[in-house]
């Protein structure tokens, strides 16, 4: 369903994402716990692009969300000025042409020789065939992931119902009446139906993030992905919002977890992965996961947390 | 004729700030726009110069050189206070642009991330979520703009406009009675702005409830 393949990611300097590759499949739920800076909320924002991945491809359903990376295909690397340069200037060299090919793109690889403006036409139509064949709109590949964030972002100026509808109404999934209907429907299931037309600064914590995850239910996605939804909330609203992932997870919904609710980790996620200084370090079942951790840092770091 | 300036007065004020609310909208929702290209880059540096021409030469100056400069040049006649509205809303474009620039930033940058997580643009999120927000945390600043605005008016006169400024002048040159006319227009300028500062009160208690209920 999601293939993050090889992403990396700079702010500036600072590299935060390494080289981080995770295919997530229809009804998975994988959670990502890791020390805080480490880069899993930058992983789970790069999904959906809230973040653009310096390098490495997005697939949602073989669909390419982010731009293509030439590096990735060697198909495109073959069109490149930098890559016909080197493989005319190396072909006496060699008599095994296969062998000098894939040394050639290995070392363009690893020392990042592309240079999107100076490869030439004929790669650059490649290129643009590429995207075109495979890309989706940014927006409608949005539409189909839903994000819950730590601080919960309702909509302040609309009301419970309003946050609800907005999107789906003006995104045209849905009709007005059809969305109210779907809205009421899941306000009543988090029994927060009474709240429809209040404004959310009246709302606890636990009630705002839950109505958050009914506001991404609402588009009917086909994953929804979580930030530490449990971290901004007072200990004792914490179940309840725990409470609706569990039955989210339990009607089968596809979910990616960022959390250090490590009891939620245990007993819902399918994977979990150890996100530590901008790459997993270790993915496991979460009975593995927990009885036979690997990775030192994953050790030191259960044994702060459990 | 007194009721004939008021009218110009409140005609220049009035479409004047709605000129240059849509103006520094605008304005502002391009230059925080998250767009890199060639085009935006090229819309941001022609709005900063907007906003520096604007700013930095006095109202009565944009205006003779509408008057007498610009409209004659490019070959448009219209009447002197349909001139006096284009100016003071394209001067109150670059003022309110600064204004706009600041209520976005006060709206918390997650409300951008939902909407865009949803699926909404940019343009969509931006109207319908970050723009409300802004103008109602810049509403307080924004009624100040329209006090002096309206206060400002009073230079339209240099155009030939009769506004309430140029009309009690009139009066008090036609009378030789200066104490009364502009003590009196004095009122009527306090009177306008009591009117506004109460107006938009009203408005701000209104979306302060809605916050509430
Ligand atoms: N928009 C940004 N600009 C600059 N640095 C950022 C930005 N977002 C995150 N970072 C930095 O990236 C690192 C990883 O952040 P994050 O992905 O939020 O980690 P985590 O969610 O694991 O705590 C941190 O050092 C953080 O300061
Ligand atoms: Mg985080």
């Amino acid at each position: 369903m999601i293939n993050v393949d090889n992403i990396y990611k700079q702010f500036g300097k600072l590299q935060v994402l390494k080289g981080v590759s995770c295919k997530i499949e229809k009804g998975e739920k994988v959670v990502v716990i890791g020390p805080s800076g480490s880069g899993k909320s930058t992983f789970l924002r790069c999904m959906n692009l809230l973040e653009e991945p310096t390098f490495g491809e997005v697939w949602l359903d073989d669909k390419l969300m982010t731009r293509p990376d030439p590096y990735l295909h060697v198909e495109l690397i073959e069109k490149t000025k930098t890559y016909k340069k080197m493989f005319d200037a190396r072909a006496g060299e060699s008599s095994d042409a296969e062998a000098l090919k894939s040394q050639i793109i290995k070392e363009i690889k690893e020392k990042d020789l592309l240079n999107e403006k100076r490869e030439g036409g004929e790669y650059k139509k490649a290129y643009k065939e590429f995207y075109k064949a495979n890309a989706i709109d940014i927006n409608k590949g949005r539409a189909k992931m839903g994000m819950v964030f730590q601080h919960f972002n309702l909509f302040n100026n609309l009301t419970v119902m309003q946050n609800l509808t907005l999107a789906p109404v003006k995104l045209k999934l849905k009709t007005e009446e059809e969305a109210a209907a779907d809205a009421e429907r899941l306000l009543k299931r988090i029994g927060l139906f009474d709240k429809k037309d209040v404004y959310p600064s009246t709302l606890s914590g636990g009630q705002k993030q839950r109505i958050a995850i009914v506001r991404a239910l609402a588009m009917d996605p086909e994953v929804m992905l979580f930030d530490e939804p449990t971290s901004a909330l007072d200990p004792e609203m914490v179940g309840e919002v725990l409470e609706l992932m569990k039955d989210l997870a339990k009607e089968g919904m596809t979910m990616v977890v960022v959390t250090h609710e490590m009891g939620f980790a245990r007993e819902v996620a399918s994977r979990i992965l150890f996100m530590d200084e901008g790459v997993i370090k270790e993915e496991n079942t979460p009975k593995e996961f927990f009885a036979a951790p690997k990775d030192e840092r994953l050790k030191d770091f259960l044994a702060k947390v459990l | 004729m007194l009721l004939d300036g008021l009218k110009n007065t409140a005609i220049i004020a009035v479409f004047g700030l709605f000129i240059g609310l849509i103006i520094g909208s605008l304005i502002a929702v391009v230059k925080l726009a998250p767009i890199e290209n060639l085009f935006f880059k090229a819309l941001k540096f022609l709005g900063d110069i907007y906003v520096a021409l604007f700013r930095g030469t006095p109202i009565v100056v944009q205006l003779l050189l509408t008057h007498y400069v610009l409209f004659p040049l490019m070959g448009i006649n219209i009447p002197p206070v349909f001139e006096g509205v284009i100016t003071f809303g394209m001067n109150s474009g670059a003022y309110i642009s600064e204004i706009m620039r600041s209520g976005i930033l006060s709206v918390d940058k997650g409300q951008m991330e939902a909407g865009r997580s949803l699926g909404l643009s940019y343009v969509q999120t931006m109207w319908k979520i970050v723009l409300p927000q802004a103008i109602k945390n810049i509403l307080p600043t924004l009624g100040n703009e329209f006090i002096a605005l309206i206060k400002e008016t009073s230079v339209v006169s240099f155009i030939t406009v009769i506004d309430i400024y140029k009309a009690f002048q009139s009066i008090a040159n036609n009378t030789f009675e200066y104490i009364v006319p502009y003590l009196m227009l004095a009122l009527v300028y306090l009177i306008l702005v009591i009117i506004i500062t109460l107006i938009v009160r009203a408005i701000e208690r209104r979306l302060r409830a809605s916050d509430k209920r």
